[in-house]
C-alpha cells in the first residue's frame, strides 16, 4: 500500500496527524473555522465597531472615539422620521420581501406538489425546466425582467402591436410591481425546491386516509398537509425573504432610478462618497431583522432541513 | 398519482366527486404550466432577441442575424472579464472545497464544544444578505488590514461564500455513508490516508462534485460582493455585464446571456444524467444517488 508512495516521510507524517482524535478534529475543524473567523466572524464585527466609529470625510479614515453619530444620521433628514431616506428605503423593502415570499409561497406550493407526486419522465422534464431558469445567472435573469418591463419592453411593445391596448399600460412599466415580479423569478426556485423537499418525504397515504374518513380537502390541507410540510414553508421563505430585504441587482435595473431599496441605499453610500460608518449602522438595522427572522425560523426548523437550496 | 387518492371512499361520495378531482387535477397542472411558462419566458425572449437585428424588443422585427453573436465574442473586455471570472471561481470553489470537505467530516464524524455554533457560522454565508458582506469585507480589507481590493480579496470572500453549499452537500452525503465499511478497510490493515482515497472518496466523490459545481457557480455570477472586492486590474464578467445593462448595450448582452443559458442547459443536462442533481439541490438526497 505504502510501498508506491513516493514521499514516505510526508506520508508518514500525516498519517500520525490523522490518527489521535484531537490532531484529526484540528485538521478537519482547524482551516474552515479559520476562514470562518477572519473573513466572517471578524469583519461583521469590525462593522459594529465602524458604525459607533466617525469616518473622516477628507481621508476615509476611521477616528476611533465612540460616537452614535451615524445611527443619529440614519433618521436625520430635515423632515419627519419616517420620510429619511434610510426608513423609507427599510420599511420598502420589507414589504416588497414579505409580498414576493407569499407571492412565491402561492406559486410554489401547486408545482411542488404535483412534482412530489408524480415521477419518472415527467418529473424529469419539469425539474429540469426549473433548474435550468435556477442555474442561470440572475444578472441574466433580471436582465430579462429588463427588457420585458418598461414603456417600450416587450410586454408593451407586444401588447400594443397585437391592438390589445394603444398606449404602454404604467403597471408594465419599471417600478415596484416590476422589482416584485423580477424578485419572484430569481427567488422562486429556492421556495420550490425547499417545497419540494419537505412534501417528497410526506406520506400522501395520510391524506388518502383523512379523505376517506370524510375530511374536506381544506381541512386536509389546514390539518395534515400544511402542519407536515411546516419546516419546507418556513425554510423556504426564509430562503425567499432575506436575499429579498437585501436585494440590490434587481430593484436598480427594475425600479430604473425610482425606488431605493435599502441594499441600494447601502450601495450608493459606500460607492459614492464611501460614508462607511453611515453604512455600518444601517446594515446593523438589516442584519438584526435577519437575525430575528432566522431565530424565529429555528423555532420551527432546524439549520440541517434548510439545507440543500 | 390522483387516481389512488379516490379509490377507497369513493362510492360513498357524491356523483360529481369525480368530476371536482378531475377538474382539480387539470388545474393544477394548469397552473404549473402557467408558472414553467413565467420561468421561462424571459429567458426564451433573451435567445430570440440575441439572434434579432432589432435587439431591443420583438415589434418592430427587422430580420435574424448573427452580428450580435459576432460583436460580443469580438469584445476584448468581454473576453478578458470572462476569463477573471473563470479563474476567480475556479480558485474561490477548489477552496471551498477543501474547506467544506473537512468541515463536513467533523460535523458528521466527531462530537466536540461549539460546534452547533460552527455549523450554524459554517451556513451563515450562504444567508447573509450579499451587500452585507461585500461591504463588510471592503471595510475590514480595506480599514483594518490595509489590503487594497484586487484579486486576492475576491477570492477569499468568494471561497467563504461557497463553503456552505461544499458544507451541505457533503455533510448530508456523508451522514448517510455506511462508516463499516471504513473500519472493514482498517481492520485489513489501510492507513487512514489509504482509507480515505479507496474507500471514502469514490462514494462521496458526486457529492463534492456537485458542492464545487455550486460554490462555482455562485461565485461566477457574483456581482455585489465582486463589486466591493476586486480592483481595477481584476476584470469580472458580472461587473462588466452590469454596465452594459445600465446603458441598455443590448446587442452584444443579449448575445452573452443566450451563450451562458446553452453553456448551463448544457451542463445540466450533462450533470443530471451523471448523478442525483436534484437530490442535492433539494436537499433530499438519502441513499446511494441515482
Amino acid at each position: 500500500m505504502a510501498a508506491d508512495e513516493p514521499d514516505e516521510s510526508a506520508r508518514a507524517r500525516a498519517v500520525r496527524l490523522l490518527s489521535g482524535p484531537r490532531s484529526r478534529l484540528g485538521v478537519t475543524v482547524g482551516p474552515s473555522a479559520a476562514w470562518i473567523l477572519t473573513l466572517l466572524v471578524a469583519p461583521l464585527a469590525f462593522m459594529v465597531a465602524v458604525s459607533f466609529f466617525e469616518v473622516s470625510s477628507l481621508t476615509y479614515q476611521i477616528v476611533y472615539e465612540p460616537t452614535l453619530n451615524n445611527y443619529r444620521s440614519l433618521f436625520d433628514g430635515g423632515g419627519a422620521i419616517w420620510n429619511t431616506p434610510f426608513v423609507t428605503a427599510l420599511w420598502l423593502s420589507y414589504v416588497i420581501a414579505t409580498v414576493t415570499t407569499l407571492l412565491c409561497l402561492t406559486l410554489a406550493f401547486p408545482l411542488a406538489y404535483l412534482l412530489a407526486r408524480s415521477g419518472g419522465r415527467l418529473f424529469k422534464v419539469v425539474i429540469f425546466f426549473v433548474l435550468l431558469p435556477f442555474f442561470t445567472m440572475y444578472l441574466v435573469r433580471a436582465y430579462s425582467w429588463v427588457l420585458m418591463f418598461g414603456p417600450g419592453g416587450v410586454i408593451n411593445s407586444t401588447l400594443m402591436s397585437w391592438g390589445l391596448i394603444d398606449a404602454p399600460l404604467g403597471i408594465f412599466n419599471y417600478g415596484v410591481p416590476a422589482i416584485i415580479v423580477g424578485l419572484t423569478h430569481a427567488y422562486f426556485p429556492y421556495m420550490l425546491l425547499t417545497l419540494y423537499a419537505s412534501l417528497d418525504g410526506l406520506d400522501f397515504s395520510i391524506i388518502e386516509a383523512a379523505r376517506d374518513l370524510g375530511a374536506s380537502r381544506v381541512e386536509v390541507l389546514r390539518d395534515h398537509v400544511i402542519p407536515l410540510t411546516l419546516p419546507g414553508i418556513i425554510g423556504g421563505s426564509l430562503f425567499v425573504f432575506v436575499p429579498s430585504v437585501g436585494a440590490f441587482i434587481t430593484p436598480t435595473f427594475l425600479g430604473q432610478g425610482k425606488v431605493q431599496m435599502i441594499g441600494m441605499l447601502i450601495e450608493s453610500r459606500v460607492a459614492g462618497t464611501y460614508s462607511i460608518g453611515y453604512a455600518s449602522a444601517a446594515s446593523m438595522f438589516v442584519l438584526v431583522s435577519i437575525v430575528g427572522a432566522m431565530i424565529l425560523a429555528f423555532r420551527y426548523v432546524s439549520i440541517e432541513e434548510l439545507g440543500g437550496a | 398519482m390522483s387516481e389512488s387518492t379516490e379509490t377507497a371512499g369513493a362510492t360513498e361520495r357524491l356523483v360529481g366527486h369525480q368530476t371536482v378531482e378531475r377538474l382539480l387535477g387539470t388545474s393544477l397542472y394548469v397552473v404549473s404550466g402557467l408558472l414553467l411558462l413565467f420561468l421561462w419566458v424571459p429567458l426564451a425572449i433573451i435567445i430570440f432577441l440575441a439572434f434579432a437585428e432589432n435587439a431591443v424588443t420583438i415589434f418592430p422585427f427587422e430580420g435574424l442575424t448573427l452580428d450580435n453573436f459576432r460583436l460580443a465574442l469580438r469584445s476584448d473586455s468581454m473576453r478578458a472579464s470572462l476569463a477573471g471570472s473563470f479563474t476567480i471561481a475556479t480558485v474561490a470553489a477548489s477552496v471551498a472545497t477543501v474547506l467544506g470537505v473537512l468541515a463536513s467530516f467533523a460535523l458528521t464524524r466527531y462530537r466536540f464544544r461549539l460546534r452547533e455554533v460552527y455549523r450554524t457560522f459554517g451556513i451563515i454565508p450562504m444567508v447573509i444578505p450579499g451587500i452585507i458582506l461585500g461591504v463588510a469585507l471592503r471595510i475590514y480589507f480595506q480599514n483594518l488590514l490595509g489590503i487594497l481590493p484586487g484579486f486576492a480579496t475576491v477570492v477569499l470572500a468568494h471561497s467563504l461564500y461557497g463553503l456552505p453549499f461544499v458544507l451541505l452537500i457533503v455533510s448530508a452525503r456523508l451522514y448517510t455513508f455506511d462508516e463499516s465499511l471504513e473500519e472493514a478497510a482498517r481492520d485489513l490493515g489501510a492507513d487512514p490516508l489509504t482509507v480515505f482515497r479507496d474507500v471514502t472518496l469514490p462514494v462521496i466523490a458526486p457529492a463534492v462534485g456537485a458542492g464545487f459545481l455550486f460554490a462555482w457557480i455562485r461565485s461566477f455570477e457574483d456581482y455585489i460582493r465582486a463589486l466591493f472586492l476586486t480592483g481595477p486590474n481584476t476584470d469580472v464578467l458580472t461587473i462588466w455585464m452590469f454596465s452594459r445593462i445600465r446603458q441598455l448595450d443590448a446587442p452584444e448582452l443579449n448575445a452573452v446571456s443566450a451563450l451562458i443559458v446553452f453553456g448551463i442547459a448544457i451542463a445540466l443536462a450533462v450533470a443530471m444524467n451523471v448523478g442525483n442533481v436534484t437530490g442535492y439541490v433539494a436537499g433530499t438526497v438519502t441513499e446511494e444517488e441515482g
